[in-house]
Order: structure tokens, then C-alpha cells, then sequence
């Protein structure tokens, strides 16, 4: 296919994309199967499916180590498949198996980074060579007779004669010819294409011959009919011009001579003597698998009713409708309309109003994405750990079916599983730990995804020794990173201070975490995507990790307020309520902080045109509007000039020129052409709020 | 009012030795045409917080959100009041889009190589950093600035010490 | 006249590389199917001139859709498309109607050879 003068790009995406699909489905299933210590035959079936499909693919795209590897596992699986009593050692084919597939990623990801597919598989196709003989080997020693099966090809059988007809009565009225056909070079299993050409005949002929004449179960004779070329005899009624359109059906026949006879040829003779009918026999054991129906687990079928979109064009089609939100938002709230009554434009723009929220419903649920995928990668990595570190750990997974913007969960991979790591390395305890500990020797690991609000929150939860409180606060203290009276410090508090770069509490560096550089990483990563992280630990019992992201990074409904003359939208989920206050409510403190009583509860008052440095702002507090805002831990009132209205927004990102603002979030543009920056509440709360 | 001009930067060997000059005060400068990619007049710029003063905003082009540059506030000199005749000069460098707010623009001036001499070994002038070359255009000198330079100083990578 | 095709394999990829080959070649490719369940829905509902059909696949596999969708229609052309070592399976699809077969991995000439023949 590669010197077709097709374009190579679209495939080879393609092949990358549906490779790392099946590769990633490969390895679920394995380990699957090696927890459960068997194998269904749904599974067999379909990872010998996957190593065929994989060996398909890779030879189109002359990746040919890749290749060979996939043929050797689909040999292995074909033999499993056709023998379900054999032992199977499961960790050992799990093992090899999982080392296949790294080197098919490997490769792949030098693919698709431009570097050639250069590594060479021989070893571990070696060892999975040699991992069937063994199975072969105990196989016959475990049964009689080992299994035929028509993918082996037996050696050394002299070629035995059937005859393949009946005899008619008016034989002796038709023509006999002999025709001798020679199949192109490279076309492959010329004796099947031979059979093709006597079933072709089948229909015209009152009896046949050909030599060779066991082309159907004898793969062998491929070799011969190469070589010797392939002879039919028969005797039909049919017209010249009829046999030979027949015959031009079957394609690669290089060399082709239809010659009609008085007599059939000596050898042919012989044939006619012997009359057995072949049986249309295939296999018993082939038979079954041939036409079991594999059970759940296929996510091929879900892929009926999917189809694969490039994310380059998802997000061209985000960025147009969220144009076009602008657009009418710039149409219906146009300053040229102000005062005027226009029923009929109004109802119109009503309807292009909810057309335009639809459109822009169906477009972000399009982007939306299950987190299961993620999720399921670290299925592998709690299993490589758990072997490398001797420690039996389950992984339970809850929610995966929950969604989350594609943009965003690209972007959860990493720091998960950094988090799955640290659980798995410094959270639980040894086995011998654990039972001193009254703990059950297997280690539990909670991957967990729901729904809050408006956004996700995914939590990771382990079960092992949990953090040492007081051991951190030195650390802390140690460091100079105690800014408060440590009196006045919550747990959660303290476990942040975790989140912190270079703070390791650990003597030792092992090989997975320990540098200290990880959890600061993974905080950065997650703020990165407008989400957050908490602590929370109870030690010798646990720690749970809370990961809040937003659902979507792309639209959002928010308040529009007035400062002086900017303008700030305030995302609508982060504010409790809006009132009008005065200057007598207002309490302060001696250090110029201000605090307002609501319902009995002391809430800071942040004045935002201090906070942003805004000239021309209102300043007498009965002139402006105080906004509560809110996020899980903390709340304050904003003080503004006024509110502008409620809208949905496009949320646009500032300019990267422009170095991270704390409390902006990014920016929208509004009706009028102008730009609104849209706030953070958590930003602004943790950077204003000690 | 707006001067909305566009130049065409898809063929860069015809762009070499072509300078956009603008004036800030009395001196002119200079820049290579292939980085600008339109100028505008002024229009309303959105403050953002806690930037350096030399950073005015943002501003909305078609859509594109664009932070823009008070040059002369970049040369440290005086601020003046942006009247019709200032203009935003929107440069294109390494993927990063930026308007830079002048006092007028001049014109397009092409500058052969021989005509451009290396700016004077002095440490002390401030904007001596960001000057390529000094160029003669008859009898006047246009200082040629490096859009890198001025885009990219650690002053800029470290915006955290800004002065307000 | 142009010749509508329905491509029946379960890797994507397969899909792809034989619907550009195809339509290269002025064959339109009217459906696709991942398994022998769909493509024997498909070729009722869409009545394609030719089948290219893959033998592996999963819930039912090629050689039995085969088998449907000859009972269907008795002049169906389907041509099926086979890897190295499939021989009793081949036969058996000759046997149940396939005019053809490729074999993977294959060029596009040979495809054309044989679709050509139909």
C-alpha cells in the first residue's frame, strides 16, 4: 500500500490512533485476566482479534517488526484458543504479553514523533516462541492426540487423490478438456485460488478432476501448483466461450491453456477408478470458535454508533459557536437598539437566542469525555508497582462513566498518576505493616469520580498510613513556610503545605517519588486546568485526595459588574448572593481590613477597585453593590460600582504574553466590542484571604 | 478614526531591509516590516492588574484578545496623552501578537545593509539595549530596534517585579 | 456506471486504506461495517453493488455474513479479505458464494485485479 501514491498522513494517523486504541484495550483485558486467573474465551477471542488486526495493520504499513511480534502473540492466543484445557502460567504470559505491549507503544510513540520504527523484536518474539512450545509441549503430554488445526501445515504427506463428482449418464455425449493454469508469482495461497477455479466449474461440468487434487486441506500443494502449475480435467456440455468466461473469473492467473481432449491423460485415468466424495469438512474444534459469539467486554461494538472526529476540528467548531454566542449577544444587546420597542426583532432574537444556547449544549457535550480511559491506565500501573514493591494493592474504580471536557482530561493523566504512585509507594504500608497493624494485607486504592456542581471531583483514597500532621509542620516550620500562628492551622491547611516545591518529607529517594518535585508538579498541573487540590488524612488510617476541576474551561454563566469604567463578569457559580449595603455595616479592623455581619457569620470585604488599583471607582459603599462570593472553604463580598446583567460568556484566555494574574481567570468579549475579564473566585479568596 | 493598514509578510525576501519607522518624541525608530502585521488607531484598551506600567492592557481586534505596549513608557520617558494621531502597531513575533502604542507612524523606509551601522558601545542609555543598528536614511538616523529584545527582556520573563 | 461498495472489517484502519483505494479507483463506497451483524443490516438497507469482506471479526464473523447475506440476496458479490493462514476459512466462504478473496497486506493493484473481475 506504501507505494500507492496514497498519502501516507491520514493512515498513518489512523494507524496510530487505532493502534493505541487496541493496545490500550489489550492491556486491560490481560490484567484483567491475570487477577482473575483465567481466561474466558470472550477474552481469548478478542485478544487474538486485537494481534491480528495490529499484524494487519502494521504489514500495510510495512512496520514490519511491530509486525511479527503481533503474528507471534496472535499464534500464541490461536493455540490457546484452540486448546482451553492446557495450564496456563499466568503471570508468565501476562509478563510477556505486557512486554509485547510496551514494545508496540514504544514503537508507536517513535512513530508518531517522527523517528522510525528501529527496534527489533527478535528476543521477545523468541520468547514468545518459545512460551507455545513449552505450552505444545505439556499439551501433548497432558492429552493423547494434540489438535489438528488447518493453520498447521502437515509435513511430508504424499498427496492423496479424491475425486470430486458424480458420475451422469450423459457423460459419454459432452466434450472433455484439460486445462493447465498457472497463477501469478506473490499471489499467495495458490491453492485455494486453484480450488476457486473448480468451484468456478463446479456448475458446468458433469465430472472433474485436477491435480493436485487435495488443494483444499493441503497447504503444501500451494507450493506445488507454484511450481508445476495447476491441471483440470473435466467433461461438460457447455459451450467453449462459456468455460473460458468461467474461468477468466479467478484473478492472478498469469498463464492460462484451456485444451479440449478425446481422452483424459494417463494419470487422470487413475483418478476416475476411485470414486470417494470429499467430505465439506472443517475441523470440529475450528468449528466452535468459529461461530461462538463473544460475550461483553468489546467495546468494538460500541463503536457502531461512533465516529472518530480529529480534536483540531472539535475545537475550530467550539471557537465558531462561540463566536456566534458573541455575535448574537452582539446583535440583541447592540447599543443601537437601547429604548426602542421592537416586539417582532425581540421575539426573533428570542428564538436565535435559544437556537444558539442548543447549538452550544450539543456542541460541548460533543467534547465531553468519559474519564473511564484515564481511569483504566492506571489499572497497569498499579499492577507493575504492586509487583516491583511487594505489595498486593486493589484498585477500585467508581464513576467512571463521569465527563469531562477533552481539553481537561488530557491533562488529568500525569498528575493522577503521580497521585496513584505516592499512594502506592509512601501510603501503604508493607504486608508486614499492615497485619501488625490490624490492616487486611491487601492494600485498597479508591479512584473515584462524580459530579459537584459545576464541577468534577475526583478523588483518589488509600487506605495505608495516612500523613504524619506534626511531621510536616516542622518540616514547614523548618523551612520558613509557617505564616500563621500554628494554633490556628487545620489539617487541611497543613497538608498543603505538601503541595509545596522541594518539600519532601522523605530521607530516602526511591525510584518512583521521594525527589520532593512531584506533588508541587502535580499542583501546578491542576491549577493549570482551573482546578484544585485538597488533603485530607487520618493517620494510620488513610489519606484522601480531593481534585476538583471544572467541567469545561470554555463557557460560563456569569454576573457582569461595573468598576470605575471596567467591566468583570463573575462566574454566576461562585456567587451566593448580591445585595446593597452602607458604610455603617462595615467594620474595621486596625490593620485597614474590612469585615461585614450577615445572619450572624463575619465576612471579609474586598473592595475590588483597591484590589485592582481602579481609578474613578465608587467608593461610599451605599453607592455600590456588594457581591458574596464563594468557594468551598472560604467566602467574602466583593464591593463594585454596580451590576451590569447576567450572561453567558465565552471564556477566552489572556494573552500568554501576559504573566498569571491571581483572581482572573480569563476574559469575554461583550455586546459592544469590549472585554470583560472574568474573575476567579478562588484566586481571589486565596490570595486576599490568609 | 482608524489607519487600518495591512502588510503582507508571506514573501519575507522582499520585506528584507524594509523598516516601519514611527516617531516617539523627537527621535524615530525603526523596525523590520516583516513583523507587523496591521496598525490601528487607538482604541479602548481594558487595564489588567497588577502589570507593569508599560503594559496598558488589552485590547479586542476582531475577536483577538491583545495585549498592548506603551513604548514610550518602555523607553522610560514621559507618558503622554494618546491622542487621533497615535497609533497601535501589532507585531507578530514567534507566535506572540502585541501592539505597540506609538506617538505616529512614520513611514515605510527601506534601509540597505551598507546604511546601517552597529549602535555605540555604551552600557548606560536604556533603550541602547533593545537598539539592532543605527540607520541613514539622507540625513537623518532612524535607531532600529530588535523586536526580541524588546519583547523578551528577563525584565519581561520576570514580570513579578514590576514597578508600580 | 460506478460501483457502490459496502467495506465490512473491523480495524478502522482496514476501512480506510481499502474506502481511499476504492474511491482512487471510481468505486464509491456507499457503508461500512465493523461486524458480520451490521454488514449483513447494511447490505439489506443499502443494496451495494460489491461486499469487501474481512473474515475476523467480532459477534459474527465474515464467513457466516457471508453465508446471510448470499441467502438474502443470491446474486451478491462479496469478496473476502483474509490474512496468511486462512485457508479452511477461505475455502469455506468460496463454498458459501465469495467470488474472490485478498490477501493482507495488499497492494492496490491486486485489490483492483480483483474487484475488476466482477
Amino acid at each position: 500500500m506504501s507505494n500507492d501514491g496514497i498519502s501516507k498522513e491520514p493512515m498513518l494517523e489512523m494507524y496510530l490512533f487505532e493502534g493505541n486504541l487496541l493496545v490500550e484495550q489489550l492491556e486491560e483485558i490481560i490484567i484483567k485476566c491475570e487477577k482473575d486467573k483465567k481466561f474466558e474465551m470472550g477474552d481469548i477471542n478478542e485478544i487474538f482479534r486485537i494481534m491480528h488486526t495490529i499484524k494487519g495493520s502494521s504489514a500495510m504499513m510495512m512496520f514490519n517488526q511491530i509486525g511479527l511480534l503481533a503474528h507471534s502473540l496472535e499464534d500464541l492466543f490461536f493455540f490457546i484458543r484452540a486448546n482451553q484445557n492446557i495450564e496456563i502460567d499466568f503471570v508468565g504470559l501476562s509478563d510477556l504479553v505486557l512486554s509485547g505491549i510496551d514494545f508496540i507503544k514504544a514503537e508507536m510513540n517513535k512513530i508518531e514523533k517522527g523517528s522510525g520504527a528501529d527496534a527489533l523484536a527478535d528476543e521477545l518474539i523468541g520468547e514468545i516462541k518459545t512460551m507455545l512450545e513449552q505450552m505444545k509441549i505439556s499439551y501433548e503430554g497432558q492429552n493423547a492426540a494434540p489438535a489438528t488445526l488447518a493453520n498447521s501445515t502437515p509435513d511430508g504427506q504424499k498427496a492423496l487423490y479424491y475425486i470430486s463428482s458424480y458420475q451422469n449418464p450423459s457423460a459419454e455425449k459432452a466434450t472433455k478438456y484439460c486445462v493447465q493454469a498457472f497463477f501469478e508469482d506473490d499471489c499467495q495461497m495458490e491453492n485455494i485460488r486453484a480450488y476457486m477455479l473448480v468451484n468456478n466449474l463446479q456448475e458446468i461440468v458433469i465430472e472433474i478432476h485436477h491435480i493436485p487434487a487435495d488443494i483444499i486441506d493441503n497447504a503444501a500443494s500451494a507450493d506445488i501448483i507454484r511450481e508445476t502449475g495447476f491441471t483440470i480435467c473435466f467433461s461438460t456440455l457447455a459451450p467453449y466461450g462459456e468455460i473460458e468466461s468461467i474461468l477468466n473469473q479467478v484473478a492472478f492467473v498469469r498463464k492460462m491453456e484451456i485444451n479440449q481432449v478425446d481422452d483424459y491423460p494417463a494419470e487422470f485415468k487413475v483418478l476416475q477408478s476411485r470414486r470417494e466424495i470429499i467430505l465439506d469438512e472443517i475441523p470440529q474444534e475450528y468449528q466452535q470458535t468459529l461461530t461462538e459469539t463473544v460475550e461483553t467486554g468489546s467495546t468494538n461494538n460500541r463503536q457502531q454508533n461512533i465516529i472518530s472526529v480529529s480534536v483540531a476540528k472539535l475545537d475550530m467548531l467550539m471557537d465558531i459557536v462561540g463566536e456566534i454566542v458573541i455575535s448574537e449577544a452582539m446583535v440583541t444587546k447592540n447599543p443601537d437598539l437601547v429604548g426602542l420597542q421592537l416586539e417582532g426583532f425581540s421575539k426573533a432574537a428570542r428564538q436565535l437566542r435559544k437556537l444558539t444556547d442548543e447549538l452550544q449544549d450539543i456542541v460541548m457535550s460533543i467534547r465531553m469525555v468519559p474519564v473511564s480511559m484515564v481511569f483504566h491506565k492506571m489499572n497497569r500501573i498499579v499492577r507493575d508497582m504492586s509487583k516491583r514493591l511487594a505489595k498486593e494493592v486493589n484498585l477500585e474504580i467508581i464513576g467512571e462513566t463521569t465527563e469531562v471536557d477533552k481539553n481537561i482530561i488530557d491533562h488529568l493523566s500525569d498528575p493522577l498518576m503521580h497521585l496513584i504512585r505516592n499512594a502506592m509507594d509512601h501510603g501503604l504500608e508493607s504486608k508486614e505493616d499492615r497485619i501488625t497493624a490490624g490492616k487486611p494485607s491487601q492494600g485498597k486504592i479508591t479512584l473515584e469520580a462524580k459530579n459537584a456542581g459545576g464541577d468534577v471531583l475526583i478523588i483518589v483514597r488509600d487506605d495505608g498510613r495516612g500523613l504524619n500532621r506534626d511531621k510536616i509542620l516542622n518540616k514547614a516550620r523548618q523551612r520558613g513556610l509557617v505564616h500563621k500562628p500554628e494554633s490556628e492551622l487545620t489539617d487541611k491547611e497543613v497538608f498543603a503545605y505538601i503541595m509545596l516545591a522541594g518539600f519532601s518529607t522523605n530521607e530516602q529517594v526511591t525510584e518512583f517519588s521521594g525527589r520532593g518535585v512531584g506533588m508541587d508538579v502535580v499542583a501546578k498541573n491542576i491549577e493549570k486546568i482551573g482546578g484544585s487540590i485538597t488533603i485530607e488524612s487520618n493517620f494510620g488510617k488513610g489519606t484522601e485526595i480531593f481534585v476538583k476541576i471544572p467541567l469545561t474551561l470554555a463557557i460560563i454563566d456569569g454576573i457582569e459588574v461595573g468598576v470605575g469604567k471596567s467591566r468583570y463578569t463573575i462566574p454566576t457559580i461562585s456567587i451566593r448572593e448580591s445585595f446593597r449595603s452602607d458604610d455603617q455595616e462595615i467594620i474595621s479592623d486596625g490593620d485597614g481590613n474590612d469585615m461585614i455581619m450577615i445572619r450572624g457569620q463575619c465576612y471579609p470585604v474586598l473592595r475590588l477597585h483597591r484590589m485592582f488599583k481602579i481609578k474613578n471607582a465608587v467608593t461610599t459603599i451605599s453607592d455600590g453593590m456588594m457581591v458574596m462570593i464563594e468557594t468551598d472553604s472560604k467566602a467574602a463580598c466583593l464591593f463594585v460600582d454596580r451590576l451590569v446583567g447576567e450572561q453567558q460568556v465565552v471564556v477566552k484566555a489572556l494573552p500568554k504574553y501576559l504573566k498569571k494574574v491571581q483572581g482572573i481567570a480569563g476574559c469575554t468579549i461583550l455586546g459592544d466590542g469590549g472585554i470583560s475579564l472574568i474573575l476567579d473566585a478562588n484566586g481571589i479568596l486565596e490570595g486576599q484571604l490568609a | 478614526m482608524a489607519v487600518l493598514t495591512e502588510f503582507d509578510e508571506t514573501v519575507e525576501d522582499t520585506q528584507k531591509g524594509k523598516f516601519l519607522t514611527f516617531t516617539i518624541g523627537k527621535e524615530t525608530y525603526g523596525f523590520e516590516i516583516k513583523y507587523v502585521t496591521e496598525i490601528i488607531g487607538i482604541q479602548e484598551i481594558t487595564e489588567v492588574p497588577e502589570l507593569p506600567i508599560y503594559v496598558k492592557g488589552i485590547i479586542n481586534l476582531r475577536g483577538k484578545i491583545i495585549p498592548v505596549m506603551d513604548v514610550r513608557l518602555r523607553f522610560k520617558k514621559e507618558p503622554r496623552e494618546y491622542n487621533d494621531r497615535t497609533c497601535i502597531v501589532v507585531i507578530d513575533i514567534h507566535d506572540i501578537s502585541i501592539g505597540l502604542i506609538v506617538d505616529h507612524v512614520a513611514e515605510v523606509v527601506v534601509i540597505p545593509p551598507e546604511n546601517i551601522v552597529p549602535p555605540p558601545a555604551i552600557k548606560t542609555g536604556f533603550h541602547n539595549r533593545y537598539i539592532k543598528g543605527i540607520g541613514k536614511v539622507g540625513n537623518e538616523v532612524k535607531l532600529l530596534l530588535d523586536c526580541n529584545k524588546l519583547l523578551n527582556d528577563e525584565e519581561i520573563n520576570t514580570l513579578s517585579n514590576a514597578v508600580e | 456506471m460506478v460501483k457502490s461498495v459496502l467495506v465490512v472489517d473491523d480495524a478502522l484502519f482496514m476501512r480506510l486504506g481499502l474506502k481511499t483505494m476504492l474511491e482512487k479507483n471510481g468505486f464509491q463506497v456507499i457503508g461500512e461495517a465493523a461486524n458480520g451483524v451490521v454488514a449483513v443490516e447494511k447490505y439489506k438497507e443499502l443494496h451495494p453493488d460489491l461486499v469487501t469482506m474481512d473474515i475476523t471479526m467480532p459477534e459474527v464473523d465474515g464467513v457466516e455474513a457471508l453465508r446471510q447475506i448470499r441467502a438474502f440476496d443470491g446474486n451478491a458479490k462479496v469478496v473476502m479479505v483474509s490474512a496468511m493462514g486462512q485457508e479452511v476459512m477461505i475455502r469455506s466462504a468460496i463454498m458459501a458464494g465469495a467470488k474472490n478473496f485478498i490477501v493482507k497486506p495488499f497492494t492496490e493493484e491486486s485489490v483492483m485485479k480483483v474487484l475488476s473481475k466482477l
